[in-house]
């Protein structure tokens, strides 16, 4: 069962409906590159386009042939560095031996999730893993709700968040991270890890006892053919391509010997090696016949009945319905020893639900087991015994943060002094308490105060107060000068009122209620903001070519803050509001080359801070999770991404017996 | 024989009044369909609470004397320049009358709107002394139900007030939200009368627009005929073929600013063809008569034959489908607003339609009210729209005799 390893790092996040369940649909990719996630709608940003044209006219090299050196040659020539290699369900064992559950399973089934300590309660009497095998029925079905339909089973052509817990089960993944975002070796897949001194080569050892459902053993060549397919240009790769670009090469020493040949010595190199794996021995010879790998017939019926490395495989699926996968023996027993822990769920139903509304139904009528529920299902549609006949809630804090961006190049907010007026104009406490009913916490900054990267004492978090916002205001020159009710500041000549657009994804509630709470704030001290939904398309586009003056939105967290570079960075991709700090710029490239934790922490902790006092955004708030679980499970435990997206995530949930 | 002297006064009498004029036949012909009429008075009082909208529902008071002046604040509601500056820029308000007053100038007094509710955000604690805050979130439950549950309740003896209202009372007193409130906290009576005024602005302007291009094209190529009649009558096709909304949605895409007013000169413009064939038609007719021709020998000029004398005798069948015009805008705008493509600065019925649309189950209110709103405003234009179809189709009276 590996881990989640479709990773959403970063999502611009529309909350629009169906997007929140897709825990904000940004295309999944296997690495926390910072172009790998890419906006809502997955599977139209920017890189499946590019690559999608690159592949029907003139194809362009991806890949320059590479001469590797020998094994010898390399080991003589480097210094290996091991790296943990851990098995996730071990580590969570360990650290919940050291918990001590507040209340009985009874007790837990019996509560109602109304207050941060029921929700504690509820997750750490429920949220355990079993204490043996035989609390477990093995034999059971799951069925998991999925927010839309995969558009394929091919890991290598993932785009969309919905099909990373589909591929979470039937795919492996060489490195994993836990609760913590910290990254680890997978121990159910590989039996050493090892980085050069200088971070220039990463090498990987697979265990020799892993298979592919059609009995085939799964090699270190699989891996090596994975990347050269990824890297094909003739072949439309959606998601995944990016930051697996940024490997030179990947060369297998042996059948389970792996080297992988970074371009650049940077600290977080390691995450380019986790791209998906497919079989060699299938889709050799058919990728020249058809690189578009779906088309031909012989793609079709693998697309139908994919040959997998993971724990689970596919037995049967219904487009736009369902897709039902079943536990692979061969993966927990090799030549008839056991060898890894047998997953808990003999089936997995993954029933496709698009409506947020409908998905809730069919919870309360038992029809799935889990699904995510929005902020206002959890406080007003959750709460009878209608729902907890069956059912319990958990919620879990995530590290995604929303905002707004301010555009730095806009005549209104290029002033610091304005951007801080707009935080101190804003009633953060009325978003807080009654527009989320006190379920999300307050962001100051990029990263949420738990994470390893955040400053030990962040700055408290902003306050509505009016005066100072109005003399700020004052002193960044817009005032009322011609006395018609609204600031206006004389620029070049002309003189310009205080009204501008803010800009937001068409649909999403949450950001409704925020800018019309923006409007009516800014509106007391003589400021005219007009609120504007816009259709997502169009809404990334004026967001990437700049041309807005402020969009609400949001950023989940990538697994490593080196994610920040594409947001903040002058001139980067996703610098939606063009800011721009010499020093920031500085920072980000110091941590890129800084190997080590702590000191790579403090830089990071620095950006922070830079961007606070610059106010490069307002922060707003800080996302939860929340999620509906039929009592008949147990085992799970939120993670900074929600409960499914880290390791051991869905590996640890069973379903008691009956 | 005694019936001959009564008849012959009779007689006389018809032949000396004035025979009634084509309006005033169809207005007493209009008068005797008590639906249509109902409709009309429906539609006046509509009308007239929209327009007086910032005097029924408002957070700014109708006049102030304040330091020694007048002031109109409510004024904002319709464009928010005409709020004057002192209480935004100079004095600091903050959109807070009714302390500011008191504590800025004790001598002020002012005339406030009926109900002290705002239809752009939520009342906030102590915005006025004695008056609750409007809740977020489900528990903004309808005054009107409050009232409907307590006459019940004493009648039949039942407890009902207790079961749907007893925890919000424990509050303190029930705030007054008598359509109920939104998720947010906002008033759904004043976003009704507020939205009224879209609604209205909504079917007025854009059936105006409609109105003009299409009796215009219409009359031109019903009475030129020929060449211009064929190429008006292409255009007209090719108009009916675009779909509004799309159109809308397209446009709204573009414009930096959109709001409500692109929205209605899109379904003006795309509006217009109905009208335009139904005054072709008549043009068509009218042109024939001997009074055209009598007027033609008089040498009176084409716009005023055309505008004069056959307009006002094709004007009555052409009311009907700008009638229903008016009807249909008003859907295609409740729609927009509905789908989230409306003006978001602008309170309107469809936006609630859309706010009651995620919370169905516990928020019932959010729909009721506006869906009625809608309904019924809907339903009198038709009416209407009736009424005059058949008060001066002179076929359909015969027939419904």
């Amino acid at each position: 069962m590996s881990s989640p390893r479709w990773l959403i790092l970063l999502l611009w996040t529309a909350t629009l409906p169906c997007f929140a369940l897709a825990g904000c649909g940004g295309s999944s990719s296997s690495k926390p590159g910072p172009a790998t996630a890419e906006n809502g709608k997955a599977g139209d940003g920017g890189s499946s386009q590019g690559s999608g044209e690159a592949s029907s006219d003139e194809p362009t090299v991806l890949l320059e042939p590479y001469d590797p050196p020998t094994l010898d040659e390399l080991n003589a020539k480097v210094e290996w560095e091991d790296r943990p290699v851990l098995d996730a369900m071990e580590m969570l064992r360990e650290k919940q031996a050291g918990e001590q559950p507040l209340v009985s399973v009874e007790e837990a089934l019996k509560l109602r999730n109304t207050s941060h300590e029921n929700n504690a309660k509820i997750l750490s009497a429920l949220g355990r893993l079993p204490e043996s095998d035989d609390q477990v029925d093995l034999d059971a079905t799951i069925v998991r709700h999925l927010s839309g339909d995969l558009k394929s089973t091919n890991p290598i052509m993932t785009s969309a968040a919905v099909e990373s817990d589909y591929h979470g089960v039937t795919g492996i993944s060489l490195l994993s991270f836990d609760w913590n975002m910290q990254a680890f070796g997978a121990a159910e897949v590989i039996e050493s890890w090892q980085t050069s001194k200088d971070r220039m080569y990463d090498k990987v050892v697979l265990r020799k006892d892993l298979t592919w459902s059609d009995g085939k053993p799964l090699t270190a060549h699989d891996v090596v053919f994975s990347f050269q397919t990824i890297m094909n240009p003739k072949v439309p790769v959606p998601a995944v391509r990016s930051g697996t670009d940024e490997l030179r090469w990947v060369e297998a020493y042996d059948d389970y010997t792996l080297v992988f040949f970074h371009k650049e010595a940077l600290a977080v190199n390691s995450w380019n090696i986790l791209f998906p794996i497919i079989p060699k021995h299938i889709y050799e010879n058919s990728v020249a016949e058809d690189p578009t790998m779906q088309n031909s017939e012989y793609h079709v019926k693998f697309e139908e009945q994919p040959v997998v490395s993971g724990p689970y495989r596919v037995v049967s699926r219904r487009r736009g319905q369902e897709v039902v996968v079943e536990r692979r023996d061969e993966w927990s027993t090799f030549n008839g020893q056991e060898v890894r822990r047998k997953p808990h769920f003999k089936r997995i139903r993954f029933l496709v639900i698009e409506d947020p509304n409908t998905s809730l139904l069919a919870l309360k009528k038992g029809d799935i087991h889990e699904t995510l529920i929005t902020a206002d299902q959890w406080t007003q549609q959750t709460n009878d015994d209608d729902f907890y006949a069956r059912n319990t809630k958990a919620t879990g804090l995530e590290w995604t943060e929303f905002h707004i961006c301010w555009n730095t190049k806009s005549p209104f907010f290029s002033d610091k002094n304005v951007r801080w007026a707009m935080g101190y104009a804003f009633d953060h406490d009325e978003m807080l308490e009654k527009i989320f009913y006190g379920l999300y916490e307050p962001a100051v900054g990029v990263f949420h105060p738990d994470a390893w990267m955040a400053p030990k004492t962040p700055p408290k978090p902003l306050k509505q107060d009016l005066d100072k916002a109005e003399e700020l205001l004052d002193k960044a020159g817009w005032e009322d000068s011609d006395g018609d009710g609204t600031r206006d500041k004389e620029i070049n000549g002309e003189l310009v009122p205080f009204e501008f657009s803010i800009i937001y994804a068409q649909g999403s509630t949450n950001a409704e209620k925020v800018c019309n709470l923006l409007r009516e704030n800014l509106d007391q001290i003589g400021i005219i903001c007009n609120p504007r939904p816009l259709e997502w398309t169009v809404l990334q586009e004026m967001t990437q070519n700049h041309k807005f003056h402020a969009v609400m939105g949001g950023w989940g967290t990538g697994t490593d803050p080196y994610t920040l570079e594409n947001i903040f960075k002058t001139g980067a991709e996703r610098n939606y509001g063009e800011y721009s700090n010499k020093k920031v710029d500085e920072l980000f490239a110091q941590g890129m080359k800084e190997f080590d934790q702590e000191k790579r922490a403090d830089i990071y902790r620095q950006i922070f801070m830079q961007l606070y006092e610059d106010q490069a955004y307002t922060w707003l708030f800080h996302r939860s999770s929340f999620y509906g679980f039929n009592k008949s499970l147990r085992g799970y435990v939120f993670s900074p991404r929600g409960p499914y997206s880290y390791s051991p995530g869905f590996e640890s949930i069973w379903m008691v017996k009956p | 024989m005694s019936s001959v002297p009564v008849e012959q006064p009779a007689v006389t009498a018809a032949l000396e009044t004035p025979s009634r004029g084509f309006w005033s036949e169809a207005w007493r012909q209009f008068r005797r369909r008590k639906l249509s009429l109902a409709a009309l008075a429906f539609v006046i009082g509509m009308g007239v609470s929209a327009l007086f909208a910032p005097a029924i529902a408002g957070t700014k008071p109708l006049v102030t004397r304040y330091k020694g002046e007048l002031y109109f604040p409510a004024m904002a509601y319709y464009n928010r320049s005409w709020e004057n500056a002192i209480f935004r820029t100079q004095d600091k308000f903050r959109g807070r009358y009714p302390q500011n007053l008191k504590q800025k100038d004790p001598e002020s007094w002012a005339i406030w709107p009926l109900v002290y509710q705002d239809p752009q955000r939520r009342l906030y604690r102590d915005e006025w002394e004695g008056i609750p805050p409007n809740p977020t979130g489900a528990k903004g439950k309808p005054y009107l139900y409050y009232l409907w549950l307590k006459g019940w309740d004493s009648l039949f003896g039942t407890n009902y007030v207790e079961e749907e209202f007893g925890e919000l009372l424990k509050d303190g007193p029930l705030p007054f939200n008598l359509f109920g409130a939104t998720d947010r906290g906002v008033d759904v009576f004043a976003q009704m009368v507020h939205g009224a005024q879209t609604a209205m602005l909504v079917g007025f302007v854009s059936m105006g627009i409609a109105a003009a291009i299409g009796i215009t094209t219409g009359a031109a190529a019903g009475y030129f005929g020929g060449w211009i009649d064929i190429l008006l009558s292409r255009v007209i096709e090719v108009v009916m073929c675009i779909p509004a909304l799309v159109l809308i949605l397209a446009l709204l895409a573009i414009v930096e600013r959109p709001s409500i007013w692109h929205i209605m000169v899109v379904i003006g413009i795309t509006g217009w063809t109905g009208i335009a064939r139904l005054t072709r038609g008549e043009f068509l007719k009218l042109k024939q008569m001997e009074y055209v021709t009598a007027a033609k020998a008089l040498g009176a000029g084409r716009a005023r034959i055309m505008f004069r004398h056959i307009l006002r005798n094709a004007l009555a069948p052409i009311l009907v489908p700008i009638a229903f015009g008016i009807a249909s805008a008003i859907l295609v705008e409740s729609a927009l607003s509905f789908l989230g493509f409306g003006d978001p600065t602008r309170p309107s019925w469809g936006k609630l339609l859309d706010q009651g649309r995620d919370s169905i189950q516990e928020m019932w209110w959010l729909i009721l009210f506006p869906g009625l709103a809608i309904f019924f405003t809907v339903l009198a234009y038709n009416l209407i729209g009736e009424g005059l179809q058949e008060a001066t189709d002179p076929r359909m009276r015969q027939a419904g005799h």
